[in-house]
């Protein structure tokens, strides 16, 4: 069970930052580009479009370390590990 | 490639909405109507699309994982298991796709879904022709680390549940992980009868839960396509746009309705996926 001082509810949303954290800024760089875009300026916006995009794919790896983070510091080794492996599992598929 | 017209965008907007909403609510990333839909209705490369496909199965899944982990609906130690297997299996899935033929992959994928389709419509009728019951942790049932509890409001109780069967599940996973390397799918049409039917996770937590781990799977496939150039950025991003939208939306309808019904609309929806895959 994870210690007192880190409860499951902290836990819980500090996934939850991350993941808006992430959506929000990918929303943010998307609505960016399209407005360069619009406004005549298609290769700054193209650049923003694609930043939103990798913001986006990046958010999932930043809740796996989220994860880690969260297991290592509520004692649970075992999930932390399995989080490590995952991330792990990650890098391995981009460099694939 | 389409010219991106304001009805274009209009129309990728809306199927952004439905796939989001379908997303969230079931525990699918909708890849499965995603790529058909860019390809025979835009004129998309099939390798652009599922590219665009994958990143709005990740945005689905960013969006609903955000909502359900706080609530405790979706069940993270559960999700981060499964998902060690999921990505080994997409991995392994993504490197044998070339070597293997599509259409032998497809066919078994699809006599698969059939019998999970009766199984989950067979749940859900049961569930609906029976009064409304308590719900409670089966008690023959050993305690393990990844049983849960999360707050119902349709049943308006909290739903206690124990987690069974992870070894086989697992290997399940794995499998689930691979066809989502193959055939650019989220993987969830697997994930959520696994965790329903044989892990025993009531229907709404398995949904959530699915949601949580197909981000990551449909995350990897589809950070493989970016660095090769295949992701449409000014196309994909409409859809994003749509499919948050859709999602945050679903979310709702999730958290309101009836679990058996989302069992008898989820066993609708592999069987169209089944008969989909077979017809080629």
């Amino acid at each position: 069970m994870p210690k007192k001082d880190f409860s499951e509810k902290d836990f819980g949303r500090l996934i939850q930052l991350t993941l808006l954290a992430g959506v929000l800024v990918c929303v943010l760089l998307l609505v960016l580009g399209y407005a360069f875009s619009a406004a005549g300026a298609p290769v700054p916006g193209a650049r923003l479009l694609k930043a939103g995009v990798l913001a986006l794919l990046l958010t999932p790896a930043a809740r796996v370390g989220m994860l880690i983070y969260g297991y290592l510091r509520g004692g649970e080794s075992y999930f932390a590990l399995a989080s490590f492996i995952v991330l792990a599992l990650l890098a391995v598929s981009v460099l694939v | 490639m389409p010219e991106l017209s304001a009805v274009v965008m209009a129309g990728l907007l809306g199927f952004g909405v439905f796939i989001g909403l379908l997303g969230s609510a079931l525990g699918v990333g909708g890849g499965i109507f995603m790529v058909p839909f860019l390809v025979m209705a835009l004129d998309v490369p099939i390798h652009q699309a599922v590219a665009a496909s994958l990143v709005a199965i990740t945005a689905t899944s960013c969006a609903v994982a955000a909502v359900n982990v706080e609530r405790g609906l979706a069940n993270v130690r559960l999700g981060i298991t499964l998902e060690v297997t999921t990505a080994l299996g997409s991995i392994a899935g993504a490197l044998i796709a070339s070597r293997l033929p599509a259409g032998a992959v497809r066919t078994l994928f699809a006599l698969m879904l059939l019998p999970v389709s009766v199984m989950m419509f067979e749940k859900g009728r049961r569930g609906l022709s029976r009064p409304r019951a308590k719900a409670a942790a089966p008690a023959d049932a050993a305690p393990t680390p990844f049983d849960s509890v999360f707050f119902d409001p349709a049943l308006a109780e909290h739903t206690p549940y124990r987690v069974r069967n992870m070894v086989p599940a697992s290997f399940v996973s794995l499998f689930a992980g691979s066809l989502s390397g193959m055939l650019g799918i989220g993987g969830g049409v697997v994930q959520v009868p696994l965790m329903n039917l044989l892990c025993g996770v009531p229907m709404k937590a398995a949904a959530a839960t699915s949601n949580f781990i197909i981000g990551v799977s449909a995350a990897a496939s589809a950070l493989v396509y970016f660095r090769k150039g295949l992701v449409p950025a000014e196309l994909t991003g409409v859809i994003v746009i749509g499919v948050l939208l859709g999602s945050f939306a679903g979310i709702y309808l999730l958290y309101r309705a009836r679990a058996e019904k989302l069992q008898l609309v989820f066993s609708a929806l592999t069987l169209l996926v089944a008969v989909k895959m077979l017809a080629g």
